[in-house]
């Protein structure tokens, strides 16, 4: 029965290693950008790589519905942060 | 939770809390506060707690649309 469970060792954590790194990278490149529109790519950058660190951290069935609910609420702040900064809906024409 | 996985977690919290503290413009104190949240996150799964951290997830972008609400940009008519 031990053998059963997926063993996350070795090698096989190269995957989430490449994640934190990408999710740091990004995280600097948000840091440091000075215009606001180029921070919001590397803003969903961000968040890609920490679904993917969520994904990969624990062998349960659960956890690709926490990663579902994170990417879908980050894709959601990152766009409502976009829209609103670019002016939101134009009334009157 | 791996030491190298756990660093960049730490690394994100870090770096979004001093970034929202010293930022000037509203928007980019609210992009930091974001990276703030998207860190704190494996610490969370890594425990267990996996439906407290998707009630977080669905949580947590609310508040950031209550705070544009109050930041929105003034466009000059």
């Amino acid at each position: 029965m031990e053998d059963q469970v997926p063993v996350v060792a070795g090698v096989h954590m190269i995957a989430i290693y490449v994640c934190a790194v990408i999710a740091v990278y990004a995280a600097l490149r948000v840091i440091i950008e000075r215009n606001t529109m180029r921070k919001l790519p590397f803003l969903n950058v961000v968040s890609f790589a920490i679904t993917g660190i969520i994904a990969l951290l624990l062998p349960h069935p659960l956890t690709i519905l926490a990663a579902a609910a994170f990417f879908v609420g980050s894709t959601f702040e990152s766009n409502a942060i976009a829209s609103t900064w670019s002016g939101g809906m134009k009334r009157n024409g | 939770m791996d030491e190298i996985v756990m660093a960049a977690s730490i690394v994100l919290v870090l770096l979004g809390t001093f970034s929202a503290i010293l930022g000037r413009d509203p928007f980019d104190k609210l992009i930091s506060l974001s990276v703030m949240i998207a860190g704190i996150f494996p610490f969370i799964v890594d425990r267990g707690y996996l439906d407290v951290a998707a009630a977080l997830a669905l949580i947590a972008p609310l508040s950031t649309i209550f705070i544009l609400m109050v930041c929105q940009r003034k466009v000059p008519s």
